[in-house]
């Protein structure tokens, strides 16, 4: 068995000292196997990216409140009357000030995007200052908080770095109304900091939305069980409000770019058995070129198992260094990539391409499953041929 | 024996490589056509806008309304010919997931505007008197497999009845078609006053106007003019092409498009970049053979061209398969997406650029073989056996 081992050894280093023989063809497998790890790669980072932050804005102990079947909070709206009801939902943590609850509504303003000069929508998000309180993550950047009451608003760090004109002391001017930017917040990298925030009754006062609001996020006891605000909803004939977590009311958001990992992965797919083909032709030429080193190998007593490790061997190494080249390349050129679309709630979402350890786990496993398919068939071909017919071919 | 007939045994020698090349070539084209057909079918609605269609917006955004007294206003406008408005409705049909695209609009007004949209004659008459009546578009009615007379439920996710309840009843009147196939019908419109009515908070409103004017060159003109009416006012107005909306539009979706669409097309070429290696290789692997023929009195222009020809023929095996499968698939999957891709087509433009990449990607692999055979000369070429 050993000697299996060791005859091996000494093929696989043969081969892979042969290499530069076949420089062009190896080349080739090299790169066709970096460019389909690369690609997978930039299209999961993207996906992972936008749904970690989503998925991270929301925390599983806040109902979050939208009127029934709006699907996201631009389409909801929700009554003074009826935000009264539900605050004496039961299961709502209560402080001295009474419910920790917080009524919100949401403008969509126009921004204009650092990259291409273009206008995008953008969240402006009316709360006061228990609704600021309720984010746990959140901290000011610069500046300070708005007071309430006045035109003043602080904006997200997402929303500084990818649209111009947030910067903070700036004048923000909306039809016919003019902001002031008084502070930068961040969220610890979720959705939030891709939102404008000021207080919730001005912006009522300023877009005439009277005393109404879209959504409402309630702080549950500890322990509470969501179902008791869904009956208290259920049971009451003013209200028709769903009632989810605020965690899964974003994790279902977040699935809105789960279409790209989709597509990501159908394309890398396709691509796959495309430099699987050109893979073959490496390796099949490989086998060829060595057919008489074989020959002469297997004449001299190697077993057919040294012949056939050495050969898949070659192309495992191949396939790793291309998907090495392929982590590398979607490391230097995608993670951390900045970049920002429309979400569930049709504003722009900011956020950063993520390539987790996991993701490139799989990019590995792609490049070493091509490696694989890509050398066996020719090994077969290598330890199956006869010594004598490896002679004769090879002139 | 031709030299067709030389250049097919030439192909043919290796079956494996031959399989294995034109497999890879087929993959790069199939990927080349379905991205194409996707890139230009979310392109689609700014290349189908007409010249001389504008939308009126309110400046804050376009999903803050107007006042309804905007449109007469609009209307009075020197070089404006026809105006209409309409209101977003966040249609959907008895799940909140499945949504359709649902406007109210004006009836007096509407295909006026949208005169690319046909219907039979004298249903568009029924329906203007038609309150509760609704017209739908052909893709959608498809989809949907409704057909004229259907009473059918529609619910808004913003809106609420004025009784409670979000859903609305409504008669189909009739189902409007596209001029050509690739204008948008995946829609359904309905009488904006009859929203109005209906709708919980009523209001004098409409979310946007849209216009033509007599002459698309006026449109500049007429959209500073209409901006310049309604400036200082409590709803400012932004007049666009609708070619311009539509594309602004289109930007919002973000350099995510545009990442995607160069990450695939980077792959498209070195797919070609690695199989054309190999194609020059294998070409390069007979250069005793050619000085062979050459011997035996064969013209050096005349094994250029063969060479030429060797590798146009196998790039165009490869692509042209790898276009027709695209197409398939695409069709295939334009019957699942109608509803939020409409427009998704590998039409004659895409099979011209595929064409034309195969045809270069022939010449490329073929030529550098190609050259060296041309200027190959026997005696080094035998020594070198």
């Amino acid at each position: 068995m050993s000697s299996v081992f060791s005859q091996s050894a000494a093929v696989i280093s043969m081969n892979i000292r042969s290499l530069p023989r076949r420089l062009w063809m190896s080349l080739a497998m090299v790169l066709a196997s970096a460019v389909v790890v690369a690609i997978l790669l930039a299209f999961l980072a993207m996906a992972k990216g936008f749904e970690s932050t989503m998925q991270s804005a929301g925390a599983n102990d806040v109902a979050f409140i939208i009127r029934g079947g709006s699907a996201a909070e631009l389409n909801s709206v929700l009554g003074r009357d009826q935000v009264n009801l539900l605050e004496n939902a039961p299961g709502i943590a209560k402080d001295e000030q009474g419910p920790i609850v917080s009524a919100e509504l949401y403008v969509i303003v126009d921004g204009k995007k650092r990259s291409s000069g273009t206008k995008a929508n953008l969240p402006l998000r009316g709360l006061d200052l228990r609704g600021v309180n309720m984010r746990k993550n959140f901290a000011l950047e610069q500046g300070r908080m708005f007071t309430p009451g006045t035109n003043e608003v602080i904006v997200g760090a997402g929303v500084l770095r990818q649209f111009s004109g947030f910067d903070l002391g700036s004048e923000i001017r909306s039809g016919r109304n003019s902001w002031k930017v008084v502070g930068v917040f961040s969220t610890g990298g979720n959705v939030f900091e891709s939102e404008i925030w000021a207080d919730a009754k001005v912006v009522q006062n300023l877009y005439n939305r009277g005393s109404s609001y879209q959504s409402m996020r309630a702080q549950l006891e500890p322990n509470a069980d969501i179902q008791a605000i869904k009956d208290y909803v259920k049971n009451d004939p003013r209200l028709n409000q769903d009632v989810q977590t605020e965690a899964d009311y974003f994790s279902e958001q977040g699935k809105s770019l789960s279409y790209i990992a989709i597509f990501g992965r159908i394309i890398s797919t396709i691509m796959a058995l495309g430099a699987l083909a050109g893979a073959l032709n490496t390796m099949y030429t490989s086998v060829s070129d060595r057919a008489k080193e074989i020959a002469t190998l297997r004449a001299i007593g190697f077993s057919h198992m040294s012949a056939f490790i050495g050969t898949l061997a070659e192309a495992m190494v191949l396939a790793a260094l291309g998907g090495l080249f392929g982590v590398i390349a979607a490391y230097l050129f995608f993670d951390g990539m900045n970049a920002s679309t429309l979400g569930g709630s049709f504003t722009q979402v900011v956020f950063s391409f993520n390539l987790t350890t996991e993701l490139i786990t799989q990019g590995a496993i792609l490049a070493l499953i091509i490696g694989f398919f890509s050398g066996v068939f020719p090994a077969w071909r290598a330890a199956k041929t006869p010594v004598i017919v490896a002679f004769q071919s090879s002139h | 024996m031709n030299d067709f007939y030389l250049i097919v045994k030439n192909l043919t020698r290796k079956k494996m490589r031959l399989v294995l090349t034109s497999f890879a070539i087929f993959i790069a084209f199939l990927i080349f056509g379905s991205v194409m057909a996707l890139n230009n079918a979310l392109n689609s609605g700014v290349e189908m806008s007409a010249d001389n269609r504008l939308v009126v917006t309110n400046k804050i955004n376009f999903t803050q309304p107007l006042p309804i007294a905007y449109v007469s206003k609009v209307k009075s406008v020197e070089g404006v010919k026809d105006v209409t408005y309409a209101n977003w409705f966040g249609g959907y049909y008895q799940e909140p997931a499945n949504q359709v695209i649902t406007m109210a609009v004006d009836p007096d007004s509407y295909f006026d505007v949208y005169s690319e949209l046909i219907l039979e004659p004298g249903v568009k008459e029924r329906w203007q008197k038609h309150r509760t009546g609704i017209l739908v578009g052909e893709r959608m009615a498809q989809a949907k497999n409704w057909k004229v007379g259907d009473r059918i439920p529609v619910s808004s996710n913003i809106f609420s009845q004025k009784s409670g309840g979000h859903t609305w009843e409504f008669d189909i009147d009739g189902i409007f078609k596209g001029q050509d196939k690739q204008t948008d019908t995946n829609y359904m419109v309905f009488h904006h006053k009859y929203f109005m009515e209906t709708q919980a908070w009523g209001g004098d409103y409409v979310g946007w106007m849209i216009f033509t004017t007599t002459d698309s060159a006026l449109n500049e003109q007429v959209a500073k003019v209409v901006d310049e009416r309604f400036a200082n006012s409590a709803a400012e107005t932004e007049t666009k092409t609708e070619k311009a909306f539509n594309k602004a539009f289109i930007e919002q979706i973000g350099n995510i498009g545009l990442i995607i669409f160069a990450v695939v097309f980077m792959a498209f070429f070195i797919i070609l970049v690695v199989v054309g290696n190999t194609m020059v290789l294998a070409i390069r692997e007979r250069t005793g053979e050619i000085a062979v023929l050459k011997t035996l009195g064969f013209s050096s222009k005349r094994i250029f061209n063969m060479v030429l020809a060797e590798s146009c023929l196998l790039s165009f095996l490869g692509g042209v398969l790898g276009m027709l499968a695209a197409t398939i698939i695409v069709k295939g999957a334009s019957a699942e997406l109608a509803s939020f891709l409409p427009n998704l087509i590998l039409g004659q433009s895409v099979w011209l650029q595929g064409l034309a990449y195969m045809l270069l990607f022939g010449l490329i692999t073929g030529i550098i073989p190609a050259v060296s055979a041309l200027r190959l000369n026997i005696i080094t070429a035998f020594n070198r056996i």
